[in-house]
């Protein structure tokens, strides 16, 4: 009878669905996603547990990608000038070599195969540098560059890769161009002040690293193109760096973190997309996400990682609907 | 040299123009057989456009 009564004083109540009385509040504060704090910390376990299943494994394809393309790479120099070279074929290859450069340079910035003070760090470093040669881009500016974009991601100041910020697709690809422009305020001029911000010997270094290389970028290009290899030139290293930069800056930075603005939190600063060229041919960006949660993951395990972590990050707010 | 540098890349598009599109345009030119008007030289067509446009993209900084 008392179960009743109280079940008709509570369907008689109007104030259902007005602001809670003190009474009706949460025991527990709740934060902006909707979690009290001891909800948050066991998710963070359990995610935390999840992660560490898939931190590290076989890192030496990467290494055996990277030299061997590298290789493959310099030797179309020699093979284009002798004219024993299919050049559509060898241009196809440089810029699959380009884009995926960075895919293994992008390993040793994280420091994913070969820690400071490990054994392999050497092989690390020499990854790192041989990888992003293809596209100009010294191994010393990308992972002071790409650890910046870590520590501020989607900042408008501080995060190197705000630049590439565009309302939809296609503007997205413009822009990759456009950014790169001699006198835009686009990428590198952004870089700079980053650096000139960051002040550190480290800093400098990269940036000497760059003027370095992108006049032996430039005599390279000028030599052959004097000598009588300029299609040569452009086939093999000109284009495809062109190429490879767009790409790497639409698949690496704007897809997996568009919308920028205001989406600086831990779950919400990258998204979950699905890509219409796959997993694969866009460089595992999909579940990128997994990246900047756990950078330690290597780029083949995120999406296993990200699976097995899709319910947390649902928890979480994350919007896992695309995968 | 920093500042000698500096100058340089200040005019790196005007020299990519000469350097490498003017010599990439002849040699497209002379690939394609194609015949250039008033008897000009591929190199000579080459260094005009080439130069002209990096010299445009240096005054407008945009290559196109």
């Amino acid at each position: 009878m008392a179960t009743e009564e109280s079940a008709e004083s509570l369907l008689l109540r109007r104030d259902i669905g007005a602001p809670p009385h003190a009474g009706d509040r949460p025991a527990l504060p709740l934060g902006p996603d909707g979690l009290d704090r001891y909800t948050r910390r066991d998710l963070r376990k359990e995610e935390l547990a999840i992660a560490r299943q898939f931190i590290g494994g076989r890192m030496w394809p990467y290494a055996l990608a990277a030299f061997g393309c590298f290789a493959v790479w310099l030797s179309f120099f020699p093979l284009a000038i002798l004219g024993v070279l299919n050049l559509p074929l060898a241009f196809v290859l440089s810029t699959v070599f380009a884009v995926g450069g960075y895919v293994t340079s992008h390993e040793a910035m994280h420091s994913n195969i070969g820690r400071a003070g490990e054994p392999r760090r050497w092989l690390n470093e020499a990854v790192g540098q041989v990888s992003t040669i293809p596209i100009v881009f010294p191994f010393s500016m990308a992972r002071l560059m790409h650890l910046e974009h870590h520590y501020h991601c989607n900042d408008p100041e501080r995060d190197p890769d705000y630049t590439d910020e565009a309302p939809n697709m296609w503007a997205a690809w413009y822009k990759t161009w456009y950014n790169r422009q001699p006198g835009v305020d686009g990428s590198i001029h952004h870089y700079k002040r980053i650096l000139a911000d960051m002040g550190t010997p480290a800093a400098a270094r990269a940036l000497k690293e760059t003027v370095a290389l992108q006049l032996l970028f430039m005599a390279v290009l000028f030599t052959m193109a004097w000598t009588g290899h300029a299609v040569a030139a452009a086939a093999l290293w000109w284009l495809p760096r062109h190429i490879g930069l767009s790409y790497i800056r639409f698949y690496l930075s704007w897809a997996p973190h568009h919308p920028r603005e205001g989406r600086r939190g831990r779950y919400e600063n990258t998204n979950v997309f699905k890509s219409r060229l796959g997993h694969v041919l866009s460089m595992g960006m999909e579940t990128h996400i997994v990246h900047h949660l756990y950078p330690a993951i290597p780029n083949h395990r995120t999406r296993p990682a990200y699976h097995a972590l899709k319910p947390i990050l649902a928890a979480r707010g994350v919007d896992v609907s695309p995968l | 040299m920093s500042g000698a540098l500096q100058k340089l890349l200040a005019i790196m598009p005007f020299l990519f123009g000469i350097g490498f599109i003017a010599p990439l345009i002849a040699q497209v030119v002379q690939a394609w057989g194609m015949k250039l008007p008033g008897g000009i030289s591929p190199i000579a067509f080459g260094l005009l456009l080439g130069g002209g446009w990096g010299l445009i993209a240096n005054v407008r900084g945009r290559w196109l």
